[in-house]
């Protein structure tokens, strides 16, 4: 059991980071990113290309997705989702999932193209090799990895919110976007940074993908799956709750394996989900 | 009154063509093309009465289509059903599937029901392949039986029903309260709309027909693999095609779907699997820049022709 909990933990963390810039970008600027699970799977690519052809360890190409998916954060924001802010709230949010949904089958497709469809993982020297803690209990290398790497983003994202001007300006435009406008903040430019912060953090979510799983074009929409359960079971827009969440997906789903079999791990997210709906509709 | 007889005069002649098409011209290519196109009409009609007219936007319609594809295929080949019992029963089988999500998620306001019909499908076609990971086919003496015409007229028939019925339902008073809903909710709520009542019909109704697709595409192949009935393709087709055409009208989806076919056909032999990205391309645009579809660009067209007899 408690080797449960420790995967539990792990796994969480690993959704956690998938579903942060999704939430975060959903609270802000009430965009629904569906290609998110797209610009993770890019980002599980990058690392995967930077392992085989330069050998450069995975978690050490992690600026390197970053700045990649920035630059293809911006460049998307300012091609596709800006047209989209001047829209009332509903239609926005309507429109930027259905540009995200026709984006990710762009994204996708592309992937296969330039890269087939054959599932790839990155697998350095450490993969595999586990510390063994007590009897019964053994912690992957990469998994204390994986939760080492969540707790930093989470404190870097604290504190760029709470600290800098950026962040100031994020919140003030998620209150108030014309208050915002009025009050001197440049609320494009801060959209802007704040679009491809969240691309930048799937290229994060999508190395660990590559390393911890494995990734190939359409694997996005996977992972996508689990960053809307753990979006609506959070509530929008807060990082705590949001790994909260995820690590409860995740020993949910461990919990659930160990009683009835891989087969519908699945099946025990959708329930949770469900189960949040109903409660939230009283 | 003499521009909607003027439809009705075309639709029918439209339908007459169709009738004698696999009995004249038409090539076992070409009718399979047919086929495909109207499982793809009947998918993008359904997800226009619930998006497009509704304002409920669903983005997984592959979970209603692949749980009648599914549940055709146990009822007709595995126990024997009739086919016009199986093919009412499967769309009804796609209709609980759609309640299970809908009934909490229109409780709420906001994205909710598009991420839970989106993740529900994923769940399926997840667990699905889990199950069920190998093709199945069907049986013997039906593959032995085949015939592509009953195929065709069946598909046929289900297409101008659904044309029919969506015809119906957007004029009665539950179309007019679905389109008022979406355009206002809270002007229609004041105005004694039930919203929850309106949402939910209109997902009854997508339901039924997706489902009813399913079916059909079940009796219409010798063997399917049951993870792909769920694939996202099944919800991004009929909503491309709807949304290009013009959602929100009822010749839209029709319009769409005929271009989407006719893109797939064209570019499918020089490009092979890269028409995709065209198609997603194609729809980006739509969304972002024209709203209304193709439908629009024809009035426009028709519009600027009558202007220039006019002058």
């Amino acid at each position: 059991m408690a080797q449960v909990i420790v995967y539990g933990i792990i796994t969480g963390a690993f959704y956690g980071l998938t579903s942060i810039g999704l939430s975060l970008v959903f609270g802000v600027m009430r965009h629904l990113n569906i290609a998110h699970g797209s610009l993770l799977m890019i980002g599980g690519f990058v690392a995967y290309w930077a392992f085989h052809l330069f050998s450069i360890d995975p978690f050490l190409s992690i600026p390197i997705v970053i700045v990649i998916l920035f630059a293809l954060g911006v460049a998307l924001y300012k091609g596709l989702f800006c047209h989209l802010d001047s829209l009332p709230e509903g239609q926005k949010i309507n429109n930027s999932m259905l540009v995200g949904f026709g984006l990710t089958w762009i994204i996708d497709n592309l992937a296969i193209l330039f890269w087939t469809s054959d599932v790839r993982a990155v697998t350095p020297a450490y993969t595999g090799s586990v510390i063994q803690v007590m009897d019964g209990l053994r912690i992957p290398v990469v998994g204390i990895a994986i939760v080492g790497l969540a707790l930093l983003v989470i404190f870097s994202l604290h504190l760029i919110l709470t600290k800098t001007f950026f962040g100031k300006a994020v919140r003030a435009t998620a209150q108030d976007r014309d208050a915002g406008n009025l009050m001197g903040i440049n609320v494009e430019r801060t959209y802007l940074t704040f679009f491809a912060l969240s691309a930048s953090l799937a290229g994060i979510a999508g190395v660990v993908a590559a390393v911890n799983y494995s990734v190939h074009p359409t694997v996005g929409f996977e992972w996508l799956l689990k960053a809307i359960i753990i979006l609506v079971l959070a509530g929008v827009g807060k990082i705590g709750p949001v790994f909260a969440a995820g690590i409860a997906l995740g020993m949910a789903e461990g919990v659930s394996v160990y009683f009835t079999g891989p087969a519908y791990r699945e099946v025990v997210g959708l329930v949770l989900f469900l189960l949040v709906l109903v409660y939230r509709a009283k | 009154m003499e521009h909607s007889r003027k439809t009705l005069v075309l639709s029918a002649f439209v339908v007459l063509l169709l009738l004698i098409f696999p009995v004249s011209v038409g090539t076992e290519h070409t009718i399979n093309l047919v086929i495909s196109l109207f499982i793809i009409v009947i998918l993008a009609q359904a997800w226009n009465v619930l998006a497009g007219f509704a304002g409920q936007v669903s983005l997984g319609n592959a979970a209603f289509f692949g749980i009648g594809a599914l549940a055709f295929h146990f009822l007709a080949w595995s126990w024997g059903f009739p086919l016009y019992l199986a093919l009412p029963l499967s769309a009804v089988s796609a209709v609980m599937l759609a309640s299970l999500i809908g009934i909490p998620a229109f409780r709420l306001k906001g994205a909710y029901f598009a991420i839970g019909t989106l993740a529900l499908a994923e769940v399926l076609r997840i667990t699905v392949g889990n199950i069920f990971p190998r093709t199945v086919y069907i049986p013997t003496d039906q593959i032995n039986a085949y015939s592509l015409f009953s195929r065709y007229y069946l598909a046929l028939f289900l297409v101008v029903l659904t044309q029919v019925c969506a015809f119906f339902m957007v004029r009665s008073k539950a179309g007019l309260a679905m389109r008022a809903l979406r355009d206002d909710d809270e002007a229609a709520e004041t105005s004694g709309v039930n919203l929850f009542r309106y949402k939910y019909m209109a997902l009854v109704y997508s339901s039924f027909f997706s489902g009813l697709a399913g079916g059909l595409f079940s009796y219409y192949q010798i063997s399917i693999l049951p993870t792909s009935l769920f694939g996202p393709q099944w919800t991004f087709e009929p909503l491309v095609a709807a949304s290009v055409g013009g959602a929100g009208t009822l010749l839209g989806p029709v319009i769409g779907s005929v271009f989407l076919i006719l893109v797939m056909e064209l570019f499918a032999l020089t490009l092979g699997k890269t028409y995709l990205i065209i198609f997603g391309a194609i729809f980006v645009f739509v969304v972002l820049f024209f709203p209304a579809g193709l439908i629009e660009f024809f009035r426009w067209l028709r519009r600027g022709k009558r202007v220039e007899s006019v002058k």
